[in-house]
């Protein structure tokens, strides 16, 4: 018998389903491969507002988040294909600059709701229970995918490329392919978190896939720890939940973002999961096995 | 005419990004580390500024203690966050700055208040003519104060120890060190130099808007890193026409794309489209 | 130029310029199959700068480089590592955050890293992980393996270089300064190594300032002087000619 779920509790999963999503799929692009992204909640506004549009031509819910995914990785392909023009310290600013392009211009567009923003979501059908069940159900696959593909040689490939790009090239890895390879999926994953929010919500503005979000999201990769799996989802989850549970801490909620920040990459740069790695128990599974990823 | 008076514009918001990009060139060019906090010390600057001066009755006063107040943090803000990561990579001292940024611009809604404090007397406002073109006061200060700052860069950068001892670094920190550069003064002195500028950035536009609030730093953060990059990451020169440029291309393109591109996106369009033609930037080396 | 069945490799009249100094002027070189080339000269010559020529890290400003006859001036660096080419770095860069093992286990998955959607399908490392443990004993790492680079001296540095190099199953092996950094029988044990691959038929040019090594495994060399080419020829010759010991007096000289 499973527990009913008030309004509220439903909130907070599928709020923290979401963040969760969006530090996995960002997890790829500068976790696993090194790519510093500043303007990953583009992504996940274009899904979200593709997400609206199909709905609204009656496009079926399950069917809208592969699409809204793909939406997603479209751009992600394009602003993946540009960063290959760019020098490394160039990312972060274009990306950046992706970010802001994409709300500047969603913020004119009358037919996105413009700055008023979009109301017209469909419902999707589920229910609360079944929008709640896919939602966790995507959080598994995409942890499950992310597994995957850390171990992987492609993950492998996405390794030596953060660590060296020059290098790995005389080995004879295309670069290029495997970052534009992890910005098409992480961006995808980002389109699907974006269909997921824009349907609990049903209410869209440019506001909510600003700069601020695209810097949350960085911060519980970070925090949690570049690449690690479990630290990311460990970190999306304790950032989305500690300003809910703690009411005092939510006025200064941005105040102890920034703080955090500091404190992560001046006392513990690999996050959670450097900080985890240290204690003694696991410093001795490292020592015991040498190839093979720990997720 | 139309025009004149929106290249003038354009140029005056060009040059409150000039005197903010300056620094950040400087310290890029030393560390390589994008120092996104510079923005926090521009508002410190001008709150530093208001406070001050509307204590003392002197905006004199109010600048003077703003630049060397700011001076000091920023050189605090390089001992304790930048130095201990240096040797990590840089998307470490990135992320620590953008968190120190905002940190500090929620440390001065909590301290300060959302709403911002304004000067107490408000000469500022009026108008000087000239001919048939007409300018705020505050808008004049803006300019000539750029100017002189930039002169005194200038003079700086070329005539004294600490800029030829930068551009070494810039060039070859290792050939630098072998020729007796204390590489530790040189960090200390360029950030005492930056956070000057964005003081006085900061006390500039609080002075020209009779206003500061905690968020006024967050346009020219991301603006004045899209300069950088424009200029050529540790070109001084190329991030002054960079910026000015960017001031009169956002003061013609507002009108012009306002429709379907808001200012700040039009910034970074014209950003990414200057990098897929040419990567290195406007004025960057190959 | 005529190509002989046995040419893999044609630098042709390559001339390299950074900013205002030329580091290279009109070199031509030719690889024949098989062979252990030596790539001798003072500091400064240009050495390094021609292999990086060759792997495609260096751009020439005029010249070109042939493959088994195919044009690869163009080519991008991944895309002629791919055809067979492998470099050693002389200075080392090795894979910071993996270990030493890892390091030579990536290399050796380079069939399977070579196409994205390969590298996406398979996960099993145990083949290579296997090969790359007998790449780290051929050149007497092995006790290194789970350590990272980080605690290695610079004689391990090289030696990982030359075996993740090698884990590339390479056809033309590049080696800069591999004996750099290694006592004595170290040096000699390594410089044996290099003998038995050549006598399994990789094809290799060798950088060294070891000139005693040089000697004893490099039937023909390749002088280099200032960016030009000085002298070519059977060692023993190529040695005693005066113009090349002219160039070596005067300048460092190390020997083993």
């Amino acid at each position: 018998m499973l527990p009913t779920l008030g309004a509220y509790e439903v909130s907070l999963i599928v709020i923290v389903s979401v963040n969760v999503m969006l530090a996995l799929s960002l997890n790829i692009i500068t976790g696993l491969c090194g790519q510093v992204s500043l303007g990953h909640a583009a992504f996940f506004g274009i899904g979200a507002y593709a997400s609206a549009v199909l709905g609204n031509l009656g496009v079926p819910f399950l069917v809208v988040l592969p699409l809204a995914g793909l939406v997603g990785c479209l751009l992600g392909l394009l602003v993946g294909l540009a960063s290959l023009r760019v020098r490394a310290d160039f990312l972060a600013i274009t990306t950046m600059g992706v970010g802001f392009v994409f709300v500047g211009f969603v913020r004119k567009q009358n037919w996105l709701g413009a700055e008023m923003g979009l109301s017209n979501i469909p419902d999707h059908g589920l229910g609360d229970a079944g929008f709640v069940g896919v939602c966790l159900a995507l959080v598994v696959a995409i942890a499950l995918l992310s597994a995957y593909i850390k171990q992987s040689w492609l993950g492998f490939g996405f390794a030596a490329v953060a660590d060296d790009e020059d290098t790995s090239r005389t080995l004879g890895i295309d670069a290029a392919a495997y970052k534009v390879t992890a910005f098409v999926i992480g961006t995808f994953l980002a389109g699907v978190a974006g269909a997921t929010y824009a349907y609990f919500t049903r209410f869209l503005i440019p506001g909510a896939f600003g700069f601020g979000v695209s810097i949350s999201i960085l911060a519980m990769v970070i925090v949690g720890g570049v690449g690690s799996i479990w630290g990311v989802i460990v970190a999306a989850a304790a950032l989305t939940l500690l300003p809910e549970f703690i009411r005092v801490v939510n006025d200064y909620k941005i105040f102890i973002y920034g703080v955090l920040l500091v404190l992560t990459m001046r006392l513990s740069p690999g996050g959670l999961a450097e900080l985890v790695g240290r204690l003694p128990i696991f410093r001795r599974k490292a020592h015991q096995r040498s190839s093979g990823a720990q997720p | 005419m139309l025009y004149v008076e929106l290249v003038l514009q354009g140029l005056v918001n060009g040059s409150m990004y000039a005197i903010v990009a300056v620094g950040l060139t400087l310290i890029y060019g030393l560390l390589r580390v994008l120092h996104v906090a510079h923005a926090g010390l521009f508002t410190l600057g001008a709150y530093i500024t208001v406070l001050v001066t509307n204590a003392t009755g002197s905006l004199v006063a109010g600048t003077l203690i703003s630049m060397l107040v700011v001076g000091l943090v920023g050189m605090v803000v390089y001992r304790l966050l930048y130095e201990p990561l240096l040797a990590q990579p840089p998307y470490v001292a990135l992320i620590a700055s953008i968190g120190l940024f905002i940190a500090m611009g929620e440390g001065y809604r909590i301290v300060f208040g959302p709403y911002g404090s304004s000067f107490s007397s408000t000469w500022l406002t009026e108008r000087i003519s000239f001919g048939p073109f007409s300018m705020a006061a505050a808008d004049l200060a803006m300019l000539l104060g750029a100017i002189a700052l930039l002169i005194f860069l200038a003079i700086l950068m070329g005539r004294t120890r600490l800029g030829m001892a930068w551009r070494a670094t810039v060039t070859d920190p290792a050939m630098a060190r072998s020729f007796g550069v204390d590489t530790i003064k040189v960090r200390y002195g360029i950030f005492f130099v930056a956070s000057v500028f964005a003081a006085v950035a900061g006390s500039l536009v609080s002075v020209l808007n009779n206003l500061v609030e905690p968020t006024m730093g967050d346009v020219p953060s991301y603006k004045s890193l899209a300069i950088i990059v424009l200029g050529g990451l540790g070109n001084v020169g190329g991030t002054l026409l960079a910026a000015l440029l960017l001031g009169v291309i956002e003061a013609f393109g507002t009108i012009y794309t306002g429709a379907y591109l808001d200012r700040d996106a039009i910034a970074f369009v014209f950003l990414i489209a200057v990098l897929m033609i040419r990567p290195q930037g406007l004025f960057g080396a190959r | 130029m005529t190509d002989t069945p046995t040419n893999v490799l044609t630098l042709e009249a390559i001339s390299v310029r950074f900013g205002g100094i030329a580091a290279l002027t009109s070199v031509d070189m030719t690889l024949n199959q098989g062979e252990l080339l030596g790539l001798i000269g003072p500091n400064g010559a240009g050495k390094t700068t021609l292999l990086r020529t060759v792997i495609g890290v260096v751009r020439p400003t005029q010249g070109r480089v042939f493959l088994r006859g195919d044009d690869v001036t163009s080519l991008n660096v991944d895309m002629r590592a791919r055809r067979g080419i492998a470099l050693t770095h002389q200075i080392v860069k090795p894979f910071r955050s993996m270990t030493v093992l890892d390091n030579v286990v990536f290399a050796a998955g380079h069939a399977k890293t070579g196409s994205v959607m390969r590298a996406l399908g398979t996960r099993s490392r145990s083949e290579e992980t296997q090969r790359a443990r007998g790449l780290l004993d051929l050149v007497g790492i092995d006790r290194y393996a789970d350590a990272f680079p980080s605690a290695l001296p610079l004689g391990a540095l090289k030696r990982l270089e030359v075996a993740r190099a090698l884990a590339t199953d390479p056809k033309i092996l590049l080696l800069d300064e591999p004996l750099a950094g290694l006592n004595h029988i170290e040096a000699e044990r390594l410089a044996d190594t290099f003998l038995r691959l050549n006598a399994g038929g990789v094809t290799m040019v060798l950088i060294e300032h070891n000139l005693g090594q040089v000697a004893r495994i490099c039937p023909r060399v390749v002088v280099l002087d200032n960016g030009r080419k000085i002298g070519e020829g059977a060692t023993r010759d190529t040695l005693s000619d005066p113009a090349v010991i002219a160039a070596y007096i005067g300048k460092e000289v190390t020997h083993a």
